[in-house]
């Protein structure tokens, strides 16, 4: 089993994991990676890539703490490449040394910080690359880039980034251990002899976070939320005890439910993260909390489109902040029409991940490598466009109980066949699916507006939920204050 | 009822082996899932999961891209509207398709002939006219141009599927409809209307209208959300009152 077997799924080789030693390949591979290297700074590379393979104590820890460290912002594409090559290394040592590896790791969060630095330098390079293919016939360009990114087209890429995930996923027995304890059984005998170590353990159960964040960024929503089958999403979730793994997988995982077109869920999701940042917001400290402050607004944008398309009564703390940081632009896409849409679309673009491409782009044709984030972007708009008229027709309705078509559409001005179109529309968009339990992908499509409607004919029946008075919960809390 | 994306009750247990496992991502598999695919096509069923897990192929291996089992794809999705399986499927193609397609709309020109983007942009034509409910503007572009006749050609039963998924959204809707505006939303007339009014949506024609029986989604009737009280909020109270009998 080998991380780096990108190649030889691409030539329609061996299957995938049936081959457990496919070492004479990767030797190959490697010696040609070297080979393409050499014309460069050859020797220094070198020498970097022979110590890298556990020649010492020292080294190794030096390595473990570099895997977790972030590049520096202005990193040359040498440093990017490299920095694959070292994580190539290090899980390759990881995955394949000969019975599980016995080290000390830096801290109890490095498993987190390795995986999460890991695919944001592989997303960030995918954009970067990307985004030189495309500009390479409009602006200036590095030509000596260009020509390195072209020859090493597998140089972070998707299948080998996916592959260490999987990897490190199956060594650990991440799986077959969370689904036990889900049945409530005890997960040490489905271990087995790396996933009973932390380390494994640990780095498995991240790669599922991890997964869940590169389906969403190919586009992937429903993989992405598949993913996370075996998790139990509450507050026990052993993702919930690092700050930021707790953050991005909430993120991740409502993302992808509103691109599923599920709101309510989507809002469910953001909303339970919010709340709990807003509360612990005064524990938390340092990087930590520095580096999840810009999710927290992205939230917040994501969380004023879903209430936007899917209008719900927001927790009181969450509906706050959301009125501080985004009030104007909620209330100008909850009014809809066509003036609303270019808020959804710089929400959008400010909240949204950055999307990638599974594969290298076409440096040949430049105008193919479309950024993938106006991709989404576009088809997302097309679902917004369809809603748009729908918080006109629900402001009208609720005035009413019943109503004539004509009528109604007199004071909209438009045709009653325009508005016979619209109240079908809002009536589809009312009914979502909404997870009630079981896996994430499961749910009951419910209604999920407090008002509806009925056409007899042209009349228009409107009727609205309600609801009820709290009394006995009124009387408790005052019994329980006096008694 | 209960919906879980990911399970197809049609689905082969080989397929559900594929996507369950690591072979999702070999490009060997293209050719079963190209065949699921034509099947789904031919005995009117759908499994969106495994239509996804091609068009990750496809991503992963645009080399393997198969125009005419894209659009079946496609095509497919479009007959379980109003779900989002349409929208799942545009992103995982290829972003430059739908730029194309973007591109052409806005310069009133129509991509090339005989591509994948203008496929998905004929597609995207009907999408939006079903997701905005002009049902007899769908019926006049899908009749008006030869391309969509090919384009459908595959999918066994299309219109019949549109018609009944027009008709679910109907019955949501309404209670009574006039019999020339259903006419026109399911593009069938005379004794062909009255059988499909009749016999599959199981709806009664009373002169010119067509009346819905009532269900759960069409009533309107107003509710009031009571609260729901469990015994165990009354513990405390209860377990105070034996520990101070009065």
């Amino acid at each position: 089993m080998s991380v780096r077997q990108a190649p030889v799924y691409q030539q329609g080789g061996e299957r995938p994991r049936a081959d457990p030693d496919s070492d004479g390949e990767e030797e190959a591979l490697a010696n040609n990676y070297r080979e393409q290297q050499a014309y460069g700074d050859g020797e220094d590379y070198d020498l970097t890539r022979s110590v890298s393979l556990g020649s010492g104590p020292q080294d190794l820890q030096a390595q473990l703490q570099a895997a977790a460290t972030p590049l520096e912002y202005q990193a040359t594409l040498e440093t990017k490449i490299q920095s694959y090559d070292s994580y190539c290394n290090l899980f390759h040592f990881i995955l394949n040394s000969e019975g599980p590896v016995d080290i000390e790791v830096p801290s109890y969060y490095w498993a987190w910080d390795v995986i999460d630095e890991f695919l944001y330098q592989f997303n960030s390079f995918c954009s970067y690359r990307q985004r030189l293919a495309y500009q390479q016939s409009s602006t200036q360009v590095n030509e000596d880039d260009i020509t390195v990114l072209r020859e090493n087209p597998n140089i972070w890429g998707c299948y080998s980034v996916l592959n260490v995930l999987y990897s490190l996923i199956q060594r650990s027995q991440i799986s077959e251990q969370l689904a036990a304890r889900k049945r409530g059984e005890d997960p040490a005998p489905y271990a087995g002899e790396y996933g009973s170590r932390s380390l494994y353990q640990m780095l498995g159960y991240f790669s599922i976070i991890g997964l869940l964040r590169v389906h969403c960024l190919l586009g992937d929503f429903s993989l992405a939320v598949k993913t996370l089958d075996d998790i139990e999403l509450n507050k026990k979730a052993m993702f919930a005890r690092v700050m930021a793994a707790n953050f991005t997988t909430y993120y991740y995982v409502g993302f992808s439910y509103m691109m599923m077109h599920r709101y309510a869920d989507a809002l469910r999701a953001f909303n339970h993260i919010l709340i709990y940042v807003s509360r612990t917001k005064n524990f938390q400290k340092g990087a930590q909390y520095d580096s999840i402050t810009k999710k927290n607004e992205q939230m917040y944008a994501l969380v004023a489109i879903c209430v936007a398309m899917n209008p719900t009564r927001l927790d009181d703390t969450i509906h706050t902040s959301l009125r501080e940081k985004y009030g104007e632009q909620l209330s100008r896409m909850q009014r809809g029409g066509p003036e609303a849409l270019p808020i959804f679309e710089e929400l959008f673009r400010a909240a949204c991940p950055k999307f990638i491409s599974p594969t290298p782009p076409d440096f040949d044709n430049p105008q193919l490598n479309v950024d993938p984030v106006e991709h989404q972007l576009s088809i997302f708009m097309d679902e917004v466009k369809n809603n748009m008229f729908c918080p006109t027709v629900r402001s009208y309705l609720k005035l009413y109980s019943t109503m004539d078509l004509t009528k109604l559409a007199g004071f909209l001005e438009v045709d009653s066949e325009t508005l016979r179109s619209w109240l079908l529309v809002n009536k589809q968009r009312s009914r979502q699916v909404r997870h009630s339990e079981g896996g994430l992908l499961e749910g009951d499509v419910v209604n999920s507006n407090d008002l509806d409607y009925a056409m007899q004919g042209d009349l228009i029946h409107v009727s609205e939920a309600k609801v009820g008075r709290r009394l006995v919960d009124w009387y408790l809390r005052n019994l329980a204050r006096t008694y | 009822m209960g919906y879980a994306f990911d399970t197809c009750p049609d689905r082969p247990e080989n397929i559900d082996a594929i996507l369950n496992g690591l072979d999702r991502y070999n490009p060997e598999t293209t050719g079963i899932f190209q065949d699921y695919i034509a099947q789904q096509c031919e005995s009117q069923t759908y499994d969106c999961f495994a239509n996804l897990a091609l068009l990750k192929l496809y991503q992963f291996n645009p080399h393997l891209l198969q125009l005419e089992t894209t659009t079946n794809i496609l095509a497919k999705a479009l007959t379980v509207f109003p779900s989002p399986d349409f929208s799942l499927c545009l992103s995982l193609l290829p972003p430059h398709v739908l730029a194309q397609t973007k591109n052409a709309q806005q310069n009133g020109t129509a991509p090339p002939s005989g591509t994948l983007a203008e496929a998905v942009q004929l597609l995207s034509v009907l999408h939006t006219q079903l997701n905005n409910a002009q049902y007899d503007q769908f019926w006049d572009t899908l009749n008006g141009d030869d391309l969509y006749a090919d384009l459908v050609a595959d999918v066994q039963g299309f219109e019949e599927l549109m018609r009944v998924r027009i008709a679910v959204v109907v019955s949501q809707c309404m209670q009574e409809v006039e019999r020339s505006i259903l006419e026109s939303w399911m593009s069938i007339k005379g004794s062909k209307f009255e059988n499909f009014v009749k016999e599959i949506c199981g709806w009664k024609i009373e002169g010119e209208k067509v009346v819905i029986p009532l269900n759960k989604e069409n009533e309107a009737r107003s509710s009031v959300v009571r609260e729901n009280v469990k015994f165990e909020q009354f513990g405390r109270m209860v377990k105070r009152a034996y520990e101070q009998p009065a």
